[in-house]
């Protein structure tokens, strides 16, 4: 695990130090205050104030059926809500700054740099027309000022960092030529060129096989041990919440009905929806997740 | 569908226009104040109560012959569009089904006939195969059905190749619900969209042809006639073509904005225009500001 | 994990350069091989139709020459001399070999070699195409660009109407309007002729413009609603989001990603446009007086003249499919990702 500092940031500004030794007066990076979110079309609040903060190389998961909003308030959070969608009470503070007060350009600086993210479906979320290799240096050369030769050579290490095979290879191929698996560590190599403080995975692992599941899962965990990066992790799959997270959130229909650490929430469930979470997974699933000494 | 298109206020525009010209050329005839072939000494006369729209060169009535050439545009347009669905649609639809070769040799039939440019070849035709518009609108029919032949095949395959009516068979749905529930959804609305673009561009075609005194016996009165006998004498009669040239933009502008009211109600453009309109009539009945929440 | 700092050797990166080197040359020529496999089909499928006519018309050189009163034994003599009395097939292929080696045949009518005649129209009516594309390619281009930069605002429905407009046009109502206007009413350009680029840039332009603008309204139309419909398709994809997510500009993500994927539609319009371009000509030629490729077009049709309309026919299909090999070969370096299993 000692390959990604080397190669992955060689230039990166020294930082606080990261992990679960931060002191609580750390200012978040993410704080999340009662946000609820409605649909314009039919005029019915879908969120209804989801709270948490993220501290520098925490990683807060949010678990829930498909249409419990989850997705939903990760696109408040980076601003990208859907049409017709809007805030409609709650506050979003990305690093202390509420982004209802953040200009296009604010924005547009704070993306990729502050924060980033990335999504289930890796291959429509790249470029189909620019090879992979170009739109890691593009995010390079724009957000880092890097130049041309420069970024590329960045971006060649960013691929080996995120742990594909051939890089220099992968750099010059178009994303319809590689699988889900290779794609979601490209995806992941753009996201975090430009060292985000926090990166949100909305689903991130969702379409991949079991054993890509994992490798997505162990880099996510690496980034976050090797860079302090925090991160939200967004999932319908509670083990895939607790193999990373400290603290988790669980929704249902748009409300938050379970919020605390990793641990107390699967051990000590006290809502009826979580209880069948875990029951389901102590049924089905590898409860090898549920061990206390893996989640933490 | 039919009821979708009048509830726009473009439809019901274009819907209105096409009728009235389709009168025309059904009554035309019989509407004419004056005998379109009858000459007279009083040659390029201006507008007047008698000749509401003056005369030409050998004295005739512009606005009897005008009545009296609709019939011929309207029906060549009508066969172009015809020809080209049969001609076009049948094979599209087809070549889903009848296997590889046929698919094969249809594509580079569509391929050939997109290639050939047609003005070209109903010129040719016609001054090879002797006189007749029906000849030359049956030749620029085929040659305007790859559009057909690629929506039919387009939406053919959209429907018969789609997860969802496999599942519909899968559940035990007869074919002709199927066909009633999918296939009227998803194959007639672009067929129907393209027979309206094609009915317009036919329109351009017979008025070309006729301009350029092709395919019709010299006194015969037609709109292209009309606008090429003006030309020559414009120094006389200056607002000559405007009549005659107004017709045919109309007629075509017309025929584009039914094809434009069949695209918007139908399919997922339908579904975002409504939503739209949903949007803002919910948000004008709050009186509450766009919210900063989907900023871009 | 150690394994990648192994394999980070020197001589991986050569073979990595070769590997894209061969990648690159694989997808070019893949292009290339699909364009051909399309090109020759289209070829002789269209080539046999227009073969085909002659035999359909029941046109005849003897006609053109001896008269209605010519004697049975003078036409069979003629047609013999035209190698009109062989089987159909094999006036195909001396036809057919005749053209690949550049060959038209002669005039019905006068004799002359049709190749020569043809080249002669050509170059008026290939300055006016080219001229015609222009102004369609620049202004189409703004104005769907335009249009799709404040998709739905009072911009939008500004140029969707004059879109509209235009596109209802067609070239011979602009055609007169602009010869009534421009040249007889204010007389700022030449109403008819037409001036070779050798004697001069200025004529020559001032002889082609109008001609050009007559004939670019179809396309600029075209092209707007084309790239104003994909560029808005592509602002709603994921990869849009995506780059947002990135933190690129709106600027860099409008040029670099929706402009790169929302491009096709317009460009594979280009290549459907560029035979109603050759078609048009036959009704803009006869208005502005041009001795160009549609007016000879006309007038060999008119004679009857068969062979001449043949060559015509096999001219615009070989300018048509050429035009279209250059757009596939934009189009594969634009959007490759769209070449993939056509």
């Amino acid at each position: 695990m000692t390959t990604l500092s080397p190669n992955a940031a060689p230039e990166r500004s020294p930082r606080t130090a990261p992990g679960p030794t931060d002191t609580p007066e750390d200012p978040p990076v993410l704080a999340v205050h009662d946000v609820r979110i409605s649909d314009g079309v039919t005029d019915r609040e879908i969120v209804h104030g989801v709270s948490f903060t993220l501290t520098p190389g925490k990683a807060v998961g949010i678990v829930g059926e498909s249409g419990s909003g989850k997705t939903l308030t990760c696109r408040a959070v980076l601003g990208i809500l859907p049409p017709h969608f809007e805030v409609t009470a709650g506050s979003v503070e990305i690093t202390g700054t509420d982004i209802t007060t953040l200009t296009p350009a604010q924005w547009t600086a704070l993306r990729g740099t502050t924060i980033s993210a990335v999504f289930q479906d890796p291959a429509s979320y790249l470029n189909p027309s620019v090879k992979v290799g170009a739109q890691i240096a593009e995010v390079l050369r724009v957000k880092k000022g890097l130049k041309r030769r420069e970024a590329r050579h960045r971006a060649v290490a960013l691929l080996r960092a995120v742990h594909l095979r051939d890089p220099e290879l992968v750099y010059g191929q178009y994303p319809y030529e590689l699988s889900g698996g290779m794609l979601q560590r490209v995806l992941i190599a753009a996201a975090v060129a430009a060292e985000p403080r926090a990166l949100i995975a909305d689903e991130a692992t969702t379409a991949l096989d079991v054993t890509v599941q994992a490798e997505i899962l162990d880099l996510l965990a690496e980034l976050r041990e090797e860079s302090g990066l925090a991160l939200v992790v967004v999932s319908h799959d509670l083990a895939v919440v607790a193999q990373l997270c400290d603290e988790v959130l669980v929704m249902r229909q748009g409300e938050v009905v379970e919020h605390g650490p990793t641990h107390a929430v699967l051990h000590d469930p006290r809502h009826a929806y979580t209880r069948l979470l875990v029951a389901e997974h102590e049924q089905y699933g590898p409860d090898k997740f549920l061990d206390p000494e893996e989640a933490s | 569908m039919v009821r979708r298109v009048l509830a726009l206020t473009s439809g019901r525009i274009a819907v209105a226009v096409l009728a009235v010209i389709a009168l025309l050329a059904v009554l035309g005839p019989w509407l004419a104040p004056q005998d379109p072939l009858a000459t007279s000494d009083n040659t390029l006369a201006a507008a007047s109560g008698a000749h509401w729209l003056g005369t030409d060169h050998l004295g005739r009535d512009v606005f009897s012959r005008l009545l009296d050439g609709s019939r011929v545009s309207v029906l060549g347009s009508l066969e172009v569009a015809l020809v080209a669905l049969v001609v076009g649609a049948i094979p599209g639809i087809l070549s889903v089904y009848l296997g590889r070769v046929f698919e094969w040799i249809t594509l580079r039939l569509a391929d050939t006939l997109v290639a050939l440019p047609f003005l070209l070849f109903a010129v040719a035709v016609i001054a090879l195969l002797g006189n007749g518009l029906t000849q030359a609108m049956v030749v620029t029919g085929a040659l305007v059905s790859p559009l057909f032949y690629r929506v039919a095949r387009a939406a053919t395959l959209s429907v018969a190749r789609s997860p969802y009516v496999e599942a519909a068979l899968v559940a035990g749905a007869s074919t002709g619900w199927i066909i009633r529930r999918h296939v009227r959804v998803k194959v007639l609305p672009p067929i129907a969209v393209a027979l309206a673009q094609t009915i317009g561009v036919g329109f351009v075609i017979v008025s070309s042809l006729t301009f350029l005194g092709i395919g019709v016996q010299p006194p015969q009165p037609t709109w292209g006639g009309l606008l090429a006998s003006d030309l020559g004498y414009l120094s006389h009669r200056p607002w000559g073509p405007v009549t005659p040239a107004l017709l045919i933009m109309v007629t075509v502008w017309a025929c584009n904005l039914l094809a434009d009211a069949i695209r918007d109600v139908s399919g997922e453009a339908g579904r975002a225009l409504v939503n739209d309109r949903k949007a803002r009539a919910n948000r004008l009945a709050k009186g509450r500001p766009v919210s900063a929440g989907g900023a871009r | 994990m150690t394994t990648t700092v192994l394999r980070a050797v020197p001589g991986e990166r050569r073979g990595a350069a070769l590997a894209r080197l061969r990648h690159t040359l694989g997808r070019v020529l893949g292009v290339l091989a699909r364009s051909v496999a399309i090109f020759v089909p289209v070829f002789l499928v269209a080539t046999f139709v227009t073969f085909a006519l002659r035999s359909l018309s029941g046109l005849s050189p003897a006609r053109i020459q001896l008269g209605e009163e010519a004697t049975p034994e003078a036409i069979q003599r003629i047609e013999a001399q035209w190698g009109l009395d062989k089987p159909f097939l094999t006036q195909y292929w001396d036809w057919i070999t005749g053209v690949l080696h550049g060959e038209l045949g002669v005039s019905w009518v006068n004799g002359a070699d049709i190749s020569t005649l043809i080249g002669l129209g050509l170059g008026v009516s290939l300055s006016i195409a080219t001229f015609a594309l222009l102004i369609g390619v620049v202004v189409g281009f703004a104005l769907g660009t335009l249009a799709a930069l404040r998709p739905t605002t009072l911009i939008d429905r500004g140029i969707t109407g004059l879109v509209t407009v235009i596109s209802v046009m067609p070239p011979f109502v602009v055609g007169i309007v602009l010869v009534a206007v421009l040249a007889v009413g204010l007389g700022l350009f030449p109403s008819a002729g037409y001036v070779p680029a050798e004697a001069g840039t200025g004529p020559w332009l001032a002889h082609i413009t109008l001609p050009a603008l007559a004939l670019s309204c179809d396309v600029v139309a075209d092209v707007a609603r084309q790239l104003r419909t994909g560029l808005v398709t592509a602002r709603g994809e994921n990869y849009v989001t995506g780059a947002v997510v990135r933190g690129l500009s709106p600027r860099r993500i409008f040029f670099g990603h929706i402009l790169r994927n929302g491009i096709g539609p317009a460009l594979a319009t280009l290549g459907l446009k560029f035979p109603a371009l050759v078609g048009a000509s036959v009704v803009t030629e006869w208005i502005f007086g041009l001795q160009g490729f549609g007016r000879f077009a006309n007038d060999s049709a008119q004679a009857g003249d068969v062979p001449a309309v043949q060559g015509v026919l096999v001219v615009s299909i070989v300018l048509v499919v050429s035009f279209n090999l250059i757009v596939n070969l934009v189009l594969a370096r634009v959007t490759p990702a769209s070449q993939r299993g056509v």
